[in-house]
């Protein structure tokens, strides 16, 4: 009941004609940014990131959020249109949007995707209110002990489930991204680490120009490298673009299960859309009584993916709110906009704030609201939007990459960083490196660092404790397990007894 | 190159990288003079991370040498255009690293744009009618964006442009 009063209270808040119109033009903008190929979710959070320094934290909050969530969901067009998901989160949306727009029902498929993302994200929202809470209430009885651990976690799982080939590459762009963090001055004793004298290292490597660099010149480097599609259909012969209601609560229990893996997925530090996207695809896959269907223009997948991806960010930002850690890529840049305007995210933010949980799930409402309005209106625009020359759209986006990392501090350093980021970045990703750990790292870094060490000083060197508290515990034993499964002598063992359960049955 | 040579030759330098983190964190200072606690001295996060990251880099050497052994790798930055690629991350530096202070922003970033936009939209047939197009298309998208940018950093954002 006090959860409805405090949302009541948001939207209070956040229904003024200002915040209305801001919520609604930067949820289009999110929508056009995620649908252009090459321009990704984070990139947009994080070049808003840059433009929204000077608002008030409600409104810069508001319109991040509304640029996240119609990022996530603008992915949804290009792959429906052009076979090339418009960020990676979209990539399962392709398998049964492209077909199903092939087949001439472009607007059909962006009706259903439509549907799929505003329900995925409003479970994501519910799960959000009800877990945020008690959360941050756990949290504050973690220790130096568990915060070491959840950071070490969050790598662990983070680079495990986002390398696509080999977990090992996870696990490396993690460390790496834990190294960037270790430049510059320290937590503890103000002790200045790997600076070689130069002034502007003193401060560390700030995460705005690191992520605008890792997401955005590496994806102007990245989009100018790779080929462009071709449009699916240029006539639609869909009869409507709104999906019928009972069209679409033929997929309920696709929907709800979508909502749940996708949000639980957020959750997951450092996974992701991505990820969240393919879990609910697989699910429904496997549950569907038609799974042939699957890949050839299947409604199910097709509202499973979109399900999916859109409930990771509600989910994505449980343990951003309430723990300082990032549940994807895009709530780290959210994560690192929340310092900027003085909000302070982790287990204190329910006495500090104790109404945030509320203002951003009315946020989260709002945007998909209009992102809802927009998608099953704009179908024609999203299709104009997509022939934007690449030539023309890059050299912008390369602009706000510079001036929106040198606005931060005025500092010329930070665009060196952006432009260093860019490089290596692309590198990395060429050579299948993901992103996402190396970002986390950069963000939990400092959480690892000062947590060892605080935790050894209490615990006088011991490390009894770290293994022998029940979290930390329990932390340990998912972190080696993660690790352990990696080897197929450890996964025969491990899945041993269902193998001889199944056998049984079978017989 | 394939992605097994590449992934050995990164795992040299990451192996590099390692060694180098563990050395930096075993040589930092210990901050004996403030009598802080020997198990919170600067370097010791940075020690284990040298260590993980030396180990990563060894598996990874087996495992591309594996691959490579097996002929599975695959082509590394294979598929996409090396032209496209060189040009734009040239004019990209060019304009990120010397324009940007060197020049004012606003030309330095009309500029930029108008070139950047030019090369990726010359037309190929020889008509002159299309090349002028694309000529003031592209000088007319260069000074509205230097224009744009301008005022909404300098006059709205109050930022100090370089």
């Amino acid at each position: 009941m006090s959860a409805l009063i405090d949302l009541g209270g948001a939207f209070g808040e956040l229904l003024t004609p200002t915040m209305l119109f801001h919520a609604a033009w930067a949820t289009l903008l999110g929508i056009l940014i995620g649908s252009l190929p090459g321009l990704t979710a984070t990139m947009g959070v994080a070049l808003m990131t840059t433009l929204t320094y000077s608002f008030d934290s409600a409104t810069a909050i508001l319109i991040l959020i509304c640029t996240y969530v119609g990022a996530i969901y603008g992915g949804s067009r290009s792959a429906i249109l052009l076979n090339i998901p418009g960020t990676p989160a979209s990539a399962a949306t392709s398998l049964d949007g492209y077909p199903l727009a092939k087949a001439g029902r472009v607007g059909y498929a962006m009706g259903l995707a439509t549907a799929g993302s505003a329900l995925g994200t409003l479970v994501g929202i519910l799960m959000l209110v009800m877990i945020a809470p008690p959360l941050a209430e756990a949290a504050l009885n973690f220790g130096s002990f568990e915060f070491f651990w959840l950071a070490v976690f969050g790598i662990v799982i983070s680079g495990q489930l986002t390398a696509g080939t080999s977990p090992l590459k996870g696990y490396i762009a993690g460390i790496l991204g834990l190294m960037v963090a270790m430049i510059g001055s320290e937590g503890i004793h103000a002790h200045v680490r790997f600076a070689f004298e130069i002034p502007d290292l003193y401060g560390g490597i700030a995460l705005i120009p690191a992520m605008v660099g890792a997401f955005g010149f590496s994806e102007i480097l990245t989009a100018m490298w790779n080929k462009r599609g071709e449009l699916a259909a240029r006539k639609d012969k869909s009869d409507r673009t709104i999906p019928r209601v009972i069209e679409v609560w033929r997929f309920k229990f696709t929907i709800a299960r979508s909502g749940v893996i996708g949000t639980l997925v957020g959750i997951i530090p450092g996974v992701g859309e991505d990820i969240g996207a393919w879990a609910s695809y697989a699910a429904a896959r496997r549950s569907s009584r038609k799974p042939e269907e699957f890949g050839r223009g299947s409604h199910e997948g097709l509202i499973a993916a979109e399900t999916g991806n859109s409930a990771v960010v509600p989910g994505s930002l449980i343990p951003a709110i309430t723990l300082a850690v990032p549940g994807s890529a895009s709530s780290a840049v959210l994560i690192a906009a929340l310092f900027i305007h003085g909000i302070r995210p982790g287990p204190l933010i329910m006495i500090e704030q104790p109404h945030f949980v509320s203002l951003i799930s009315g946020m989260l409402i709002i945007a998909t609201l209009f992102m809802a309005f927009y998608g099953l209106t704009l179908t024609r625009l999203f299709v104009q939007v997509l022939r934007v020359p690449y030539a023309y759209l890059m050299p912008v986006v390369f602009v706000l990459c510079v001036i929106g990392t040198y606005a931060l501090s005025q500092r010329i350093f930070d665009i060196w960083v952006m432009v260093g980021f860019g490089v290596i970045g692309f590198l990395l990703r060429q050579m299948k490196y993901p992103m996402a750990p190396l970002v986390l790292g950069i963000i939990l870094g400092d959480l690892l660092d000062k947590s060892l060490r605080r935790g050894l000083t209490l615990s006088d060197g011991d490390l009894t404790p770290f293994f022998t508290r029940p979290v930390s515990a329990a932390f340990v034993l998912l972190i080696a397990l993660s690790i352990l499964l990696n080897f197929a002598l450890v996964r025969r063992i491990l899945t041993f007894p269902f193998r001889r359960l199944i056998r049984q049955r079978d017989v | 190159m394939r992605m097994a040579d590449a992934d050995r030759v990164t795992a040299l330098i990451l192996f590099t990288l390692g060694l180098a983190m563990l050395a930096g964190g075993w040589t930092m200072d210990r901050l004996e003079i403030r009598r802080i606690h020997p198990a919170s001295i600067p370097g010791l996060v940075p020690m284990i991370l040298g260590g993980c990251l030396a180990l990563c880099a060894a598996l990874l050497w087996r495992s591309a040498s594996r691959a490579k052994a097996s002929s599975e790798s695959e082509p590394f930055l294979g598929g996409g255009s090396w032209s496209r690629l060189v040009t734009t991350a040239g004019i990209c530096l060019v304009y990120a690293l010397i324009l940007v202070g060197w020049l004012p922003f606003f030309w330095a970033t009309a500029l930029f744009v108008t070139a950047f936009a030019l090369i990726f939209s010359w037309p190929s047939e020889p008509d002159l009618r299309p090349r002028i197009r694309a000529a003031l298309g592209a000088a007319g998208l260069g000074v509205a964006i230097a224009f744009g940018t301008s005022v909404l950093f300098q006059e709205m954002f109050l930022v100090r442009l370089p």
